[in-house]
């Protein structure tokens, strides 16, 4: 095992960046008492990391960068509007991708057709051929066994499956199929089924339609051949429900509109749930419900609350489940009654009689339990459940930019007090201070911080005078522009300048700069003497001494006066 | 990750607009750290976020997992860098950029040695290093970002701070 001392980096900068457990902690603070090098290695990755914080924190984007990134992402992809958005909604499914797909195949078999003037049989097209199959052995099933609609279902299914399998059957075998089933629906009247199987056949357009367009047409194909068996639509036990997604204005404004339009509808609002986005807009979702037959027209009127982005409609046929329950559940009955009978009568051994009752329990247990399924899709069918999805919209253009300006100036000079009075008359009605202070520190150093905002149109003259009060060190200027009531980018918008702030640090020029820079060499025999004559000199003709140092060169003369010094005056 | 954002990133792949805004809102930071760290500009670095994401959008459908959907971002924010700092013309200087930053003498000078002393570390330890001090990351999520094995950002970082601190020995003593 590699000891702390062998991988002292990875210790070391995991330590500075939280990553060590209590233990690990333990073990590298022990280490670090025994090792001496491994100390040093520590101080320099400490500084090392500072030296790395400081210089990156600089280097990380400015508050407005997420902003701006989606600007520029709206810009190179523009939002697609209406038909197009919605073929490629479309699109994305699966279902109308292979209607699709088969329309278009259909339609050049078609053409073909035309053109080469053939009649269409089932060896010259294998579409066709797999279509025809397929309707036959529906309508076989359909005919053989009409009161089953279990199998019926079955051939359905497949016919969906290997239609999909297939991708050119689906288109020809649909009306084929529908109608066979309408006929033999008039047959048989008695039976579910074929109404059953005709609804599944309607419905599965239906289930996948997410236009608006799509769902009204599938609406149309789902009665269409639903209604021919009327004395069976009364009996169909069919849940419906919608999933809605809106991109509204004003989450609160969409809740009560909904409210609204469900009472309308004869329905009520089942939940509401909303939550906060980072970027302060409400996303939430609403589960309404309706009368069934009031479900279109309430998707109608919440379609008008804001941008549609998304709506599937589904239909659900539990009528098969939901009368295989009760006819389960009225044998339960029978059994019932004939156990209570049995324990009345009270014939037979104790122990037959606990047998009994315990299955007169089981019974019970299960009727309870029919009885709730029944009851849950009786609520499921009497209401339809509309889940609303609601993102309040970015509003994409804003009314107006603000440009802010923002500068700092640092300025050195000999004099700060005075400037810091110069600067304080600059004061106008177009030139305002905020902030002004005047600091001395215990050395007795002078300094000053001056907050001021300018009219923008003042700003460059203004600025620039400031800059011509002392030597500028350090300037910045940091331009900032604001979105006002919405985000991202827009041509029409105007920019208007906000006030500029400046923000200036005065301190005392330490080095006051030569004008005349002299230097002097002398030779002399006691150069300890010759450097304090040269100090005195100094100081009598109002200069100081900056700075000084001696030489000593032990090797020749092995003396202890210093052989030669320099010294560093300056002098009015 | 939390469902919510899970549901987010599936969203997101499946086309929906707003979804993938809110990731742009949530990432663009990570995605600039990891640029930053290869490219060492900013300009650059803001191209390269602002390029990932529109080929993110364009190539969403790729991703089958919403998990991995923030990796694979990183991951095109990485090849792209990547691909800019290959093609840049030989005479690019960092100082012809970047002069918007007026510096005292004393910092810049430190800047510039760190520059170069970043210059010589692979990109990957210069992304991790950068995802470590923009976006304050830890190991996992970092490693998890740049797609490393459990425990690999350890070795990286170490050697990445080792190699740095040897190369600004010097600075680094006038400083103390």
């Amino acid at each position: 095992m590699a000891t702390v001392h062998d991988e002292i980096d990875n210790w070391l900068a995991a330590d500075l960046y939280g990553e060590l457990s209590d233990e690990e902690q333990r073990q590298l603070h022990t280490h670090l008492v025994d090792c001496v090098a491994c100390r040093k290695t520590h101080q320099e990755t400490k500084t090392m990391n500072k030296i790395l914080e400081e210089t990156l924190a600089r280097k990380k984007p400015d508050p407005a960068f997420e902003q701006r990134m989606l600007a520029v992402f709206r810009n190179r992809i523009p939002e697609r509007s209406g038909l197009v958005k919605m073929l490629a909604d479309l699109m994305r499914v699966r279902a109308v991708q292979i209607t699709a797909v088969a329309a278009i195949l259909l339609a050049l078999v078609q053409m073909g057709r035309m053109i080469t003037g053939e009649s269409a049989t089932p060896s010259h097209n294998r579409a066709a051929y797999a279509g025809e199959q397929l309707v036959q052995q529906a309508s076989q099933v359909a005919a053989s066994e009409p009161g089953r609609a279990g199998s019926l279902n079955k051939s359905d299914e497949l016919a969906a499956g290997q239609s999909k399998d297939l991708a050119l059957a689906r288109p020809q075998p649909a009306p084929a199929t529908r109608s066979e089933l309408a006929r033999e629906a008039k047959v048989g009247p008695s039976t579910v089924a074929p109404a059953k199987a005709a609804q599944a056949d309607a419905n599965e357009p239906q289930a996948f339609a997410m236009s608006p367009e799509g769902v009204a047409a599938a609406e149309q194909a789902a009665q269409g051949p639903a209604e021919t068996p009327a004395p069976e639509v009364a009996n169909r036990k069919l849940i419906r429900n919608a999933i809605v997604q809106l991109e509204i204005v004003s989450f609160d404004d969409a809740v009560q509109k909904i409210t609204a339009f469900a009472n309308e509808e004869h329905g009520y609002v089942a939940t509401t749930n909303s939550e906060k986005q980072a970027n302060g807009k409400l996303r939430g979702q609403v589960v309404v419900k309706v009368l069934p037959q009031n479900l279109d027209r309430f998707l109608q009127k919440i379609r008008g609350l804001g941008e549609l982005k998304n709506q599937t409609l589904g239909t659900e046929d539990v009528t098969k489940a939901y009368f295989d329950t009760d006819a389960r559940l009225k044998n339960a009955r029978v059994m019932e009654q004939r156990l209570i009978d049995m324990v009345k009568t009270k014939t037979g051994k104790v122990s037959d009689l606990l047998q009994v009752e315990k299955e007169l329990g089981r019974v019970r247990e299960e009727i309870e339990k029919m009885q709730g399924e029944l009851k849950y899709w009786d609520s499921q069918v009497q209401f339809a459940t509309v889940t609303i999805s609601l993102v309040e919209k970015d509003m994409e253009e804003p009314a107006a930019f603000l440009l802010k300006e923002r500068s700092q100036l640092a300025l050195y000079a000999p004099d700060v007090e005075k400037i810091y009075n110069d600067i304080k008359a600059l004061a106008s009605q177009k030139v305002q201070i905020t902030n002004a202070q005047l600091n001395r520190d215990s050395s007795g150093r002078i300094s000053a911080t001056m907050s001021m905002l300018i009219a923008p149109e003042e700003s460059e003259a203004v600025i620039g005078r400031t800059k011509g009060f002392g030597r500028v060190e350090n300037f910045q200027t940091q331009t900032e522009r604001i979105a006002q009531g919405g985000s991202g980018m827009s041509e029409n918008a105007k920019t208007k300048h906000d006030k500029v702030e400046l923000n200036i640090t005065i301190s005392r020029e330490e080095q006051e700069q030569a004008l005349q820079q002299t230097s002097l060499r002398i030779r002399t025999s006691s150069v300890d003497e010759k450097t304090k004559e040269v100090r005195s000199l100094a100081e009598k003709q109002g200069g100081r001494v900056r700075s000084s140092y001696s030489l000593v060169d032990l090797h020749i003369g092995g003396s202890t006066g210093p052989w030669e010094a320099s010294l560093f005056a300056s002098c009015l | 990750m939390d469902a919510s954002e899970r549901e987010q990133y599936r969203a997101a792949i499946h086309g929906d607009r707003g979804a993938f805004e809110m990731v742009i809102r949530t990432h663009s930071r990570t995605l600039f750290a990891i640029a930053y760290g290869i490219l060492q500009n900013r300009e650059e670095a803001e191209d390269v976020v602002q390029d990932s994401l529109v080929k993110a959008w364009k190539m969403r459908w790729r991703v089958r997992d919403p998990e991995k959907f923030p990796a694979w971002l990183s991951m095109i924010a990485r090849h792209r860098a990547h691909d800019v700092f290959r093609k840049r013309r030989p005479d690019f200087t960092h100082e012809t950029i970047e002069t918007t930053e007026v510096n005292t003498p004393e910092t810049s000078a430190m800047d510039q040695q760190l520059h170069s002393a970043l210059a010589t570390l692979p990109e990957l330890h210069r992304a991790a290093l950068t995802l470590r001090y923009f976006e304050e990351m830890d190991y996992r999520t970092i490693e998890n970002t740049l797609g490393l094995t459990n425990g690999a950002l350890r070795g990286i970082l170490g050697r990445a701070l080792a190699s740095l601190r040897k190369q600004l020995r010097p600075a680094l003593a006038s400083t103390d």
